[in-house]
This record gives C-alpha cells, sequence and structure tokens, in this order.
C-alpha cells in the first residue's frame, strides 16, 4: 500500500502543495493534469527520486522520506519504472537494458536471465531485438523497450509515466493494450500519468487530478465526468472556455 | 549620481556574483571529491565500466598524445636552436628538453588535451544522462550512481592522464630528439648524455605528480559539470564549455602552487 500525507514540494515555486493519497495494493491509478502541475515530481516522489520538501511517503507502512540513500534503494526494488523520456541506457543493447534490473539482482543464472529477456521482448513485441541499439529503434519501440525494463523483475509496484507521450493513436491503443496484458499477468499496484486522457480511462480503475501542485480529484475512473470541479471539468472535455 | 552608482555597482555586483558562482562550483566539486573517496572504501564500483572507461578514455587518446607529445619535442628545439647554436652548448639541448617537458611542458600539454578531448566528451555523455532522465533510470533500478559511474571514471581519468603523460614525456624526447639531429645536426648520443646526466628522478616525478593533480581536477570538475546540467541540449553545451574552461584553469593555477611547492 502506498500513502502520502501531506507531501510538499518547493523548487523556486511549489509544485507539489499538500498532496494526500491513498493506494490499496493491485489497484491501477491514473494521474492527469495540465502540463507542469507536478504530475511527474508527484510520482518520483513515491518512488524516492525526490524528497518531499515536507510531509510523508509511505510504502508498505514505511516512511521513505526517512531513509538514507542505502535504505532507499532496497525500497526502490519494490518499483518498476518507465520514464517520460524512457531512460534507456544508450550505451548499452536493447537485450542489456531489459537484463538489467535482473543482472543487477546478482542471484539468477545467466541463462535464466537470457530466457526471460526473450520472453519479455516477445511480449512487448520486439523479439530478436536483442542485440539492437535504442538508436536504431523507433518512439514506440523504445517505449516498449522501457515497458520490458520496468516489469521484467515482476515488481509489485509499477510507474508508468507518459507511456504514450508522442505516440500515433494506434500505437498508443497497442502499448495500452500491452499493459493491459502485462497486468492481467502481474497484478501489481500501477501509477501511470499520461496526457492522452481517453486512452489512460480505459486502463484505470482510479483516477486523479493534479492542477498547480495539488490534487483537485481523487476517486473511481467512472466518476471523472460526474466531477463538478470547473477545473477538472474544462481539462477532460478540453474546451477553450474555462479556469485553464 | 543614480545613474552613476548603478554603473559603478553593476561590475561590483558582476565581480561579486562570480566569485560566489566560482566558490559554488568549488565547493561542489570537493564535496563530489568526498563522495568518490567515501565510495572506495570499501571499494566497491563498477568494474565492467572501469575497464570500459580505461579503454574509452586512455586507448582512444594514445594517437592524439603521442602527434602532440612529438611536435611538442619539436617545437622545445626550435625554440632553443638559434641560441644553442649562437652560445655553442649543443650538449645542453638534451638537459633543456627534459628539463622543460618533464616538469612543465609535458603533464601541462597533455592535461589540457585530455580535458579537451576526454574531460569535455564525459561532460556531455554524463549531461545527456541528466537530461534524458538515464540517471534517474539508474537511481530507480537501485543502482548508485556514483559508484556505477562515477568513481569509475575518476579513477580511469586518474590512472590514463598519468599513463598519457609517461608516454608523451618520452614521444616528446625522442621527438627533440629527432629534430635536434635534423635541425642542428646534433649528434643522439650528445643528446641523450645531456639529458641522462642532468635529468633525474626528482625531474620526472615532478612532472608526475603534477599529471596526478590534473587528472583528479579535469576528472571532478567534468563530472561535476557534466551531473548538474539543466535545461536540455542547451544546457549539455553550456556544461561542457564551463568544465572546459573550469578544467583549464584548475591545471593551470594547481600548476602554479604544485611548480612553487615541488621546486
Amino acid at each position: 500500500m502506498i500513502r502520502l500525507e501531506d507531501v510538499h514540494k518547493y523548487w523556486d515555486v511549489p509544485v507539489l502543495q499538500g498532496v494526500d493519497l491513498r493506494l490499496d495494493k493491485g489497484v491501477v491509478w491514473g494521474l492527469i493534469g495540465p502540463a507542469a502541475s507536478g504530475k511527474s515530481v508527484l510520482l518520483k516522489t513515491v518512488c524516492g527520486l525526490e524528497k518531499p520538501t515536507y510531509g510523508r511517503v509511505l510504502v508498505d507502512q514505511s516512511d521513505i522520506t526517512e531513509y538514507g540513500e542505502s535504505e532507499m534503494m532496497e525500497t526502490r526494488r519494490k518499483f518498476g519504472m518507465l520514464f517520460q523520456n524512457n531512460a534507456l541506457f544508450d550505451f548499452m543493447t536493447v537485450g542489456e537494458n531489459v537484463a538489467f534490473p535482473l543482472v543487477r539482482a546478482g542471484d539468477i543464472a545467466e541463462a535464466e536471465i537470457a530466457e526471460r529477456v526473450a520472453d519479455r521482448l516477445k511480449a512487448v513485441g520486439l523479439s530478436g531485438s536483442e542485440s539492437k541499439m535504442p538508436n536504431e529503434l523507433s518512439g514506440g519501440m523504445r517505449k516498449r523497450v522501457g515497458i520490458a525494463r520496468a516489469t521484467i523483475a515482476s515488481p509489485p509496484i509499477v510507474v508508468y509515466d507518459e507511456p504514450t507521450a508522442g505516440l500515433d493513436p494506434v500505437t498508443t491503443s497497442k502499448i495500452y493494450d500491452l499493459l493491459n496484458g502485462i497486468q492481467d499477468e502481474s497484478r501489481a499496484t500501477v501509477m501511470a500519468v499520461s496526457s492522452d486522457i481517453i486512452a489512460l480511462r480505459t486502463f484505470v480503475e482510479r483516477i486523479a487530478m493534479i492542477y498547480q501542485g495539488r490534487l483537485i480529484y481523487e476517486g473511481p475512473e467512472s466518476e471523472l465526468d460526474d466531477c463538478e470541479d470547473p477545473v477538472v471539468h474544462q481539462f477532460i472535455r478540453g474546451e477553450l472556455e474555462g479556469p485553464l | 549620481m543614480a545613474r552613476f552608482l548603478r554603473a559603478v555597482s553593476n561590475p561590483i555586483a558582476a565581480v561579486g556574483e562570480s566569485v560566489i558562482d566560482m566558490a559554488t562550483h568549488l565547493g561542489a566539486v570537493v564535496t563530489l571529491l568526498l563522495r568518490v573517496i567515501r565510495s572506495l572504501f570499501p571499494p566497491r564500483f563498477d568494474m565492467p565500466e572501469f575497464w570500459r572507461n580505461l579503454y574509452k578514455m586512455g586507448n582512444q587518446s594514445v594517437p592524439i598524445v603521442m602527434l602532440t607529445a612529438f611536435f611538442v619535442g619539436g617545437i622545445m628545439v626550435v625554440q632553443s636552436a638559434v641560441f644553442v647554436k649562437r652560445f655553442q652548448a649543443t650538449s645542453l639541448l638534451g638537459w633543456g628538453a627534459g628539463y622543460s617537458v618533464l616538469r612543465e611542458v609535458g603533464p601541462i600539454l597533455i592535461g589540457l588535451m585530455f580535458s579537451g578531448r576526454v574531460g569535455s566528451n564525459n561532460t556531455a555523455e554524463l549531461g545527456t544522462m541528466v537530461v534524458t532522465e538515464q540517471i534517474d533510470g539508474l537511481r530507480a533500478l537501485s543502482i548508485d550512481p556514483m559508484r556505477y559511474l562515477i568513481v569509475p571514471r575518476v579513477l580511469a581519468m586518474v590512472i590514463m592522464l598519468f599513463l598519457l603523460t609517461v608516454l608523451g614525456d618520452l614521444v616528446a624526447l625522442f621527438g627533440a630528439m629527432l629534430f635536434g639531429n635534423l635541425i642542428i645536426g646534433l649528434e643522439f648520443g650528445v643528446f641523450y648524455s645531456g639529458l641522462v646526466n642532468s635529468i633525474g628522478i626528482g625531474d620526472l616525478m615532478h612532472g608526475l605528480i603534477k599529471s596526478l593533480t590534473f587528472g583528479l581536477i579535469i576528472a571532478l570538475t567534468s563530472c561535476h559539470f557534466g551531473l548538474n546540467v539543466r535545461g536540455g541540449a542547451v544546457g549539455v553545451g553550456r556544461s561542457v564549455n564551463a568544465a572546459v574552461v573550469g578544467s583549464a584553469l584548475g591545471i593551470v593555477m594547481s600548476d602554479y602552487f604544485l611548480t612553487f611547492l615541488l621546486t
């Protein structure tokens, strides 16, 4: 279970302002919001990649904001993360990238790693791409490699930051189809951020909207349309007139 | 009056800002050094990454360092040939070339060359990893970027600049000997005896201590600016520029103090 209690994050300006959130185990949760509203920072705060200025972040009842870097490293093993820019290591092949979480685990035989990498690449539709370099792949393929790397170690919590950013509608559908397939298999707790609201809503059970660092809606995806907040109303309908 | 005060205070403010900026970077570089030292006890860093960097930073720099050093040796002779001939002091050419190459010109020129080739590349590579979230990617996979990326690079740069300086010194002396023979007809034996009879191990150590220091300065400066890139591709360019300038400044300033201390 993940809990955020009154989380604030300031750089030069406030980025997160009093975020409270509770995510039960196995839930698929989505986050939407305008650009620069704090979506990625919120995800990175949950993973311990950013420390809140104040407030508590609890992962399985442990407050990770009190952790040092070494304890944080242990906690991050519970997470798989797909970054907005994929964050594929460009000095490694596709196979090495996908294998990396297993290699670093240190106790898995090479043959088993190779087999699991081949299986995972097959699952994301990239069989036989092990020896390619990330710069030889298209945007959609790189995204799929990122998903393969984020999920290969079967982490209990998976975080997807803009899984379909910059992709065409068909590839977007394929990616969400893939994410649904992986989720059916793993039953992990999922946090996903996307600007593509329509596609994201087909994937998540609960959804939240962040605006100016505050969660202004959090609830079941099916009730989002009933939200009376004018910001949410305008954002999900893409209207020109309104507070945004 | 207000305009005059503004005109006077603006340059002062600019100087003050530069001093604060330099102090901030210096503090960050020292902090990075302490973190690198802490990561070495116990020495747990990524060996494959270390070997990869030794090869990339060292082996691939050999041709350019040899070429530079060879002509540096030649320049020593061309500059001194006029006086050597005028005063009939050809036997001093070996001493002159050896003294200047081993103690000063070798370490500083090879250091600057290394900074331009390896240091700038290191900053660009780390900076690109920052802006494409690869550093966060490592942390998300429970990998300490300090042990995985920074320590192997710092060690590789220090070791390789030291070895390249040894190689460069040898090539520069060979170049000086060859050009001495071609330009003023100095026999190899005379050059050699002038070199070995007046140059001691102290002169060699003087230069090698400098090369170790320069290697550390280049490594820490390039890693610091690489890890602190802000603002995409433009930011990477700015950081590479700052790293090259910072390294050159560090090399020249530390050279002055080391020369003062070691002489």
